[in-house]
């Protein structure tokens, strides 16, 4: 039996933004979590409960650009058009590279990516330590959320069904900082995190100004405390022993990852504590 | 009705927009070339080319790829890239049980089309979205290297 499908590709955002104000959509960019989400037999279209928008083709969503220096990503550059694209901070760049594989990169979003909201989500810890905001547009007009509140769960997200992430923005950041990137897989391509973690850092002579880590893959969402980072502020580097303990020991007890297929709570713990600690010790990269 | 290009010849069809493009191409287009094996984009083994890029068919709702062109194993065997390459892979034995091999094909001509002289590490970052369970992947390593010095800038 052939089920009906309903679909829409419409050539432009606002004519796709006014479907959506009409009807509760599932909206497709790349598609690549979509259809393993819904996946069904062999020759089989995947079963998708609600009608589908198709936007990987909106020109509009594909612009890079910086406005006020933030720069402004549209929601459906690809991982390979983010690579190619000069506007792009390296760290980013470097942390894309270690991102699935190159046939994936040419399909993946990061609108797709974040709207996912996958506990594992590997675009999601870097997005939090560059304290990612997002452009969510309807044709009642726009409103920027920070990327952390947007994100409620696992494939939650703090969107209504008349808007669309149209714009990831990464907001400026004064002077030299460094940003790292760890993800622990099966496979260092196409895999599923067990782990990942992302960690920044700027540094003026021997202080540190800022500096944030956000932990993906150990809890329903990315885990990230501003408090704990302020605990770091003003130290100099490198740090002493008892402070790169204490903030350890704060992460442990707040980092409650779980059991499944494709690891351990203790060894998710165990990992990422052991990234964190290496992140501090400072070694991933050279200060000035 | 979805229309597209497939292997130059512009084709459509009316199966539902969510409709997978691999079953489309070996179900309704009948090009066996392309297989499945995950079907979740962990594999490569339906790898194609939509405008050019390697991307996973078995991920590729056929509504996203309107206007779209399409290369299967299928639409390049006549090129002079895929001739080197076929050569080298036999040379070099990168072919046991075949499974993997378009895929790998095609992820291999992505990357000498982009890279026409890559270096060992970069070959296997071109084709670490491909599985093969019977080479240990150094034969194919080694057949791309081939290739890329025969063919030297195809």
């Amino acid at each position: 039996m052939i089920e009906k499908i309903t679909a829409y590709r419409f050539e432009r955002l606002d004519e796709t933004l006014s479907q959506l104000n009409r009807e509760d959509c599932a909206i497709i960019a790349g598609g690549t979590d979509v259809m393993v989400l819904h996946k069904s037999r062999r020759g089989v279209p995947p079963k998708i409960p609600k009608p589908i928008v198709f936007i990987n083709h909106l020109s509009e969503l594909k612009q890079v650009y910086q406005h006020h220096k933030d720069l402004h990503i549209g929601a459906c550059c690809t991982y390979s058009e983010l690579l190619e694209n000069p506007l792009i901070p390296f760290a980013l760049k470097n942390a894309i590279k270690t991102i699935a594989a190159p046939a994936i990169r040419n399909r993946g979003t990061l609108g797709g990516n974040i709207c996912n909201a996958s506990p594992a989500g590997d675009m999601l810890p870097l997005l939090y330590v560059y304290n990612a905001k997002l452009l969510l547009r309807s044709v009642n007009g726009d409103r920027m959320v920070a990327i952390s509140d947007f994100i409620q769960g696992p494939r939650q997200v703090q969107r209504f069904h008349n808007e669309m992430v149209t714009e990831i923005i990464l907001p400026f950041v004064l002077g030299d900082s460094h940003v790292v990137f760890d993800k622990v897989g099966n496979r260092n391509a196409d895999a599923i995190a067990k782990v990942s973690f992302a960690g920044f850092v700027r540094i003026s002579k021997d202080r540190i100004d800022d500096i944030r880590f956000a932990f993906g893959a150990v809890g329903p969402t990315m885990v990230r405390s501003i408090d704990i980072e302020k605990k770091l502020v003003g130290k100099t580097i490198p740090l002493a022993d008892a402070d790169i303990a204490e903030i350890v020991a704060a992460f442990d007890k707040i980092i409650r990852p779980i059991d499944d297929q494709r690891s351990t709570a203790a060894y998710r713990k165990t990992v990422a504590l052991h990234l964190l600690r290496y992140f501090l010790s400072m070694k991933q990269y050279q200060p000035n | 009705m979805i229309k597209f290009t497939l292997n130059g010849r512009t084709v459509e069809t009316d199966a539902p927009a969510t409709a997978r493009l691999l079953d489309l191409l070996r179900d309704e287009f009948e090009l066996i070339g392309t297989k499945e094996g995950c079907g979740e984009g962990e594999c490569g083994a339906c790898s194609v080319f939509v405008n050019n890029l390697l991307q996973n068919s078995c991920l590729i709702p056929i509504g996203s790829i309107v206007g779209a062109d399409i290369q299967t194993i299928e639409g390049i065997i006549e090129t002079e890239q895929f001739k080197i390459l076929d050569e080298s892979y036999s040379i070099a034995g990168g072919v046991q049980c075949g499974y993997c091999i378009p895929g790998m094909i095609m992820a291999s001509a992505a990357l000498l089309s982009e890279n026409p002289h890559p270096s060992e590490a970069e070959i296997r970052e071109g084709i670490s979205g491909n599985l093969c369970r019977c080479t240990g992947y150094n034969m194919i390593v080694e057949a791309i290297n081939l290739a890329a010095k025969k063919g030297d800038g195809l």
